[in-house]
């Protein structure tokens, strides 16, 4: 039976009974990390082939910080690599949070609540990122 | 098949030549300069000077610091000095809305009449489509005529105060207060250098008897030494360890921290050597430039630093420099450059503050052009060497407080506007627990009351339009040059995106989009007058497939506009005129081009028969605020019981209840009308059934619940009779 309180069936995510400091830790990884464990065994050459991809964005970053990068070709990164995490993230953490941000309740993703959650992050990571690069002058703008 | 090929290619390129128009339009949008406009030293050669000096037969090479450039005209007794033109971008690099500064040439006769202006180059993004960009020549024309050494401010004339008001641009305010100082601060460096406006001499600094010496480090900590450090990504270059200059400097004539500095013979030395009313500094350097500059020659003037103080500016030639040939003070740092520059100009006091200036140029890493661009660092005296302390400086507010002071009524009540509808929203339980099926009008008065508030106020009057060019505008400021004074001298946008941004995260978009946007607003009050004038028969809604496809073509555009942001602004500027806003409000429908027109009057047309249609299904700006609205905090409510039944999803009018009685929070535009439903003993299936229920039974009905049900009847065992009864 549909639940009709909630925009998408209910999900409980792995560290959904944890105690609070190890939920907020949980959550912060949720965040940085779109791969899980489970999907990790199951597809490794794909996971590998992601890691590579993380690893480049890596690199665009450290090449950022060299001033070897203008502006649009992170962005441009930013771009390519939150439609990539969008794809990992429906397979191996489809799940988004629903209500308050201090609350456990979460929901399974539709596509569009995983880009609107992915776009939103990155760009909150991006801009953080990009004003702290800027203002220790690593990028040249 | 060929046929449809040629139409659909005939039609895109009628439509592409309708939005390229505009482009070719406004000749100055980003319009390339040569990379060396602002160091070739015949400016002449490369802009059109004679435009801004009529009757000039010749022009010399760039001279001074600022640079300006002198006209003659041939006469009969020789050539004679007519005026001086110069580059807005040589002397002040104050950034217009777009972040970059609008490139201006300016004519000034010898009286410091302004003669002729011209804009050469501007990034507005309102100017490109939204604001025909003849407004900006307009604009500056306005200064023809006008002595620079005049008070002019945006706004009405205020004789009693000695202002002069010019007209600003309706829309654009941000940009004409920026030009306005451009303007103002450039005409008077020029007609101060070349001696037409005077400044009147400040009273002279009386020193203290301190004359306890100082270390280094006790100098730094109390002021009277400060440092002003430029990095080379500051000017565009790569970025290195080392800084691309820094220099300390400081005032010698205050006996301790000259005898500190220099020592007891050094500073004597030096203070023989001043007349009266004259003035040393110090500067020490290191870093990879110099401030000498390698290019100087005797005769004539350092051109990488200079003293400013209010609108004064002082150079420093040869004659006005000296060996530094030490530091005395304990703990001073090594350097690779030094030098004692002498103010001789008795218009500088050192009882006020002041600042040491360093002028460099700045590479554009993409177009290699380099644009002037100056440091600087205030100085001033700290109090205990100054008898009577430091003098009280009334500073003039800077426009944006000028602007916020000036239209503070207005501010206030868009100020109470927004907490008015906050207020009545949080509060929407009580309102709609009032209200029921048939009658909505506890929801409806607030909503109908916004609507119009939000379409005459905020829209026509304001010209407060959201819009996601604004967007787009913060998104370069960020990369180019953030100026929160820019943002807040267009106080009401200003208010509304924190408004905006909050309401977003707490109760979605629907807020905005639904009780407030002016153009949703004057949206759905069409199609409601629509229907109250007896054309309800022909309004329909799409059909729920068909919505549903089509609701997403808004989050393309929005994508698309964002993709194409990224390599030009420009290009974007003219796709978000899918924002009939600023044909609507800012513009007027029946001031710009037809195309707009048409464009922007087919959707209100529109909007008679289909309730919102921009909004549902085009808005860029609704998808971006759509997208955080997944993650809003508080949403709307529902039952079980909702997923059979379809009586709040047939009144949805922005179709946001799905087949299973779910609700899309990113489509929801918080109508309220199903929460109306929700608490409605006779319009809510199982509430109904309940009440029913109990009717029959005769059972009382006790209130609804905040779970939308009747609070349940627990009937209690009747107690026994106890001891004290017997």
């Amino acid at each position: 039976m549909v639940d009709p309180r909630m925009p998408t069936d209910p999900i409980e995510p792995p560290y959904a009974g944890y105690s609070l400091p190890a939920m907020v830790l949980a959550e912060i990884w949720h965040h940085l990390w779109p791969w899980c464990h489970g999907g990790f065994q199951r597809k490794r050459a794909l996971v590998a082939a992601e890691v590579a991809v993380a690893l480049a964005v890596t690199l665009i970053w450290v090449l950022a910080a060299l001033g070897r990068l203008d502006a649009a070709a992170i962005i441009g990164w930013w771009f390519g690599w939150s439609v990539f995490e969008v794809m990992i993230r429906m397979q191996s953490k489809p799940y988004v949070k629903e209500g308050p941000w201090w609350g456990r309740q979460y929901r399974k993703a539709s596509l569009m609540d995983m880009i609107s959650y992915v776009s939103f992050k990155n760009l909150l990571i991006g801009a953080a990122l990009f004003l702290a690069l800027k203002s220790m002058g690593l990028l040249v703008l | 098949m060929k046929r449809i090929l040629t139409l659909l290619r005939a039609v895109l390129a009628a439509t592409t030549l309708v939005l390229v128009a505009p482009l070719a339009m406004a000749a100055a949008y980003e319009a390339p300069l040569p990379a060396e406009i602002g160091t070739a030293p015949d400016l002449c050669a490369m802009v059109a000077c004679h435009e801004v000096m009529p009757g000039a037969d010749s022009f010399s090479e760039r001279m001074g610091r600022p640079a300006y450039v002198e006209a003659y005209r041939d006469g009969e007794q020789g050539r004679e000095l007519i005026g001086y033109v110069f580059l807005s971008t040589d002397i002040v690099d104050i950034p217009a809305y777009s972040g970059k500064p609008v490139v201006t040439l300016i004519g000034m006769d010898t009286q410091g009449i302004i003669v002729g202006t011209r804009i050469l180059r501007h990034s507005e993004p309102i100017l490109l489509l939204g604001i025909p960009e003849e407004e900006l020549t307009k604009f500056v024309n306005q200064y023809l005529g006008k002595f620079v050494g005049d008070k002019i401010e945006i706004g009405k004339s205020r004789p009693d105060a000695g202002y002069i008001g010019l007209d600003a641009i309706t829309g654009a305010t941000v940009t004409v207060i920026a030009q306005n100082q451009v303007m103002l601060r450039s005409g008077v460096a020029i007609a101060r250098q070349v001696g037409i406006l005077k400044s009147d001499p400040k009273p002279q600094a009386r020193f203290t008897d301190v004359h306890e010496l100082r270390s280094w480090e006790e100098l730094v900590r109390e002021g009277s030494v400060r440092r002003l450090t430029v990095r080379p990504e500051q000017l565009g270059l790569p970025r290195a360890n080392e800084p691309y200059i820094e220099m300390y400097f400081g005032y010698l004539n205050v006996p301790a921290v000259g005898k500190s500095l220099l020592g007891m013979s050094g500073h004597e030395r030096l203070m023989s050597r001043l007349e009266p009313n004259e003035h040393a500094i110090f500067i020490i350097a290191n870093g990879v430039d110099s401030f000498k500059g390698s290019g100087f020659v005797r005769g004539g003037i350092y051109d990488r630093i200079q003293v400013a103080q209010d609108m004064d500016t002082f150079t420093f030639r040869d004659m006005d420099y000296y060996n530094l040939w030490g530091l005395e003070a304990e703990g001073a740092p090594g350097y690779r450059e030094s030098g004692i520059f002498i103010i001789r100009d008795p218009v500088f006091s050192a009882a006020y503050p002041w600042s040491l200036v360093y002028l460099g140029n700045k590479l554009d890493r993409n177009t290699g052009e380099r644009s002037f661009v100056s440091f600087d660092q205030e100085y001033w005296v700290p109090a205990h060497y100054l008898e009577g302390g430091r003098p009280t400086i009334i500073k003039p507010d800077p426009p944006w407080v000028r602007v916020w002071k000036m239209r503070a009524v207005e501010i206030g009540l868009f100020t109470a506007f927004l907490l008015a509808v906050a207020t009545v929203y949080a509060n929407r339980n009580r309102l709609t627990r009032m209200s029921n099926r048939k009658n909505k009008w506890p929801v409806n008065a607030f909503k109908y009351s916004f609507w119009v508030i939000s379409v005459g106020f905020v829209g026509f009057y304001l010209l407060a339009q959201p819009s996601i060019t604004q967007v787009l505008t913060w998104f370069h400021a960020l990369l180019f040059q953030w100026k929160w004074e820019l943002f807040l001298t267009d106080p009401f946008i200003f208010l509304f995106w924190i408004f905006i941004i909050v309401t977003v995260f707490v109760w979605g978009r629907g807020l905005f989009c639904g009780w407030m946007c002016p153009f949703g607003s004057l949206s759905e009050l069409l199609y409601k007058i629509g229907g109250a004038v007896g054309l309800k028969r022909f309004q329909f809604k799409l059909s729920k497939p068909w919505h549903d496809r089509l609701k997403w073509v808004k989050y393309g555009v929005f994508f698309v506009l964002l993709a194409v942001s990224m390599f030009s602004m420009g290009l974007a500027e003219v796709l978000s005129e899918v924002e009939p806003f600023k044909t609507t409000f800012l513009v007027g429908l029946f001031s710009r081009t037809w195309p707009y027109t048409l464009f922007a009057a087919g959707l209100l047309a529109l909007s008679i028969f289909i309730e919102r249609p921009f909004c549902k299904y085009l808005c860029p700006l609704g998808a971006a605020l759509a997208m955080p609205s997944t993650f809003r905090w508080y949403g709307l409510k529902r039952k079980q019981e909702c997923d059979s039944c379809k009586a709040c999803a047939v009144g949805c009018g922005s179709l946001a209840i799905d087949k299973d009685g779910r609700i899309d929070q990113r489509e929801c535009l918080l109508c309220l009308d199903c929460m109306v439903y929700y608490t409605d003993t006779h319009a809510c299936p199982p509430l109904a059934k309940e009440r029913k229920r109990r009717l029959k039974a005769g059972l009382p009905l006790t209130p609804i619940g905040a779970n939308g049900y009747y609070i349940p009847i627990h009937p209690e065992p009747m107690r026994p009779a106890t001891a004290g009864k017997s």
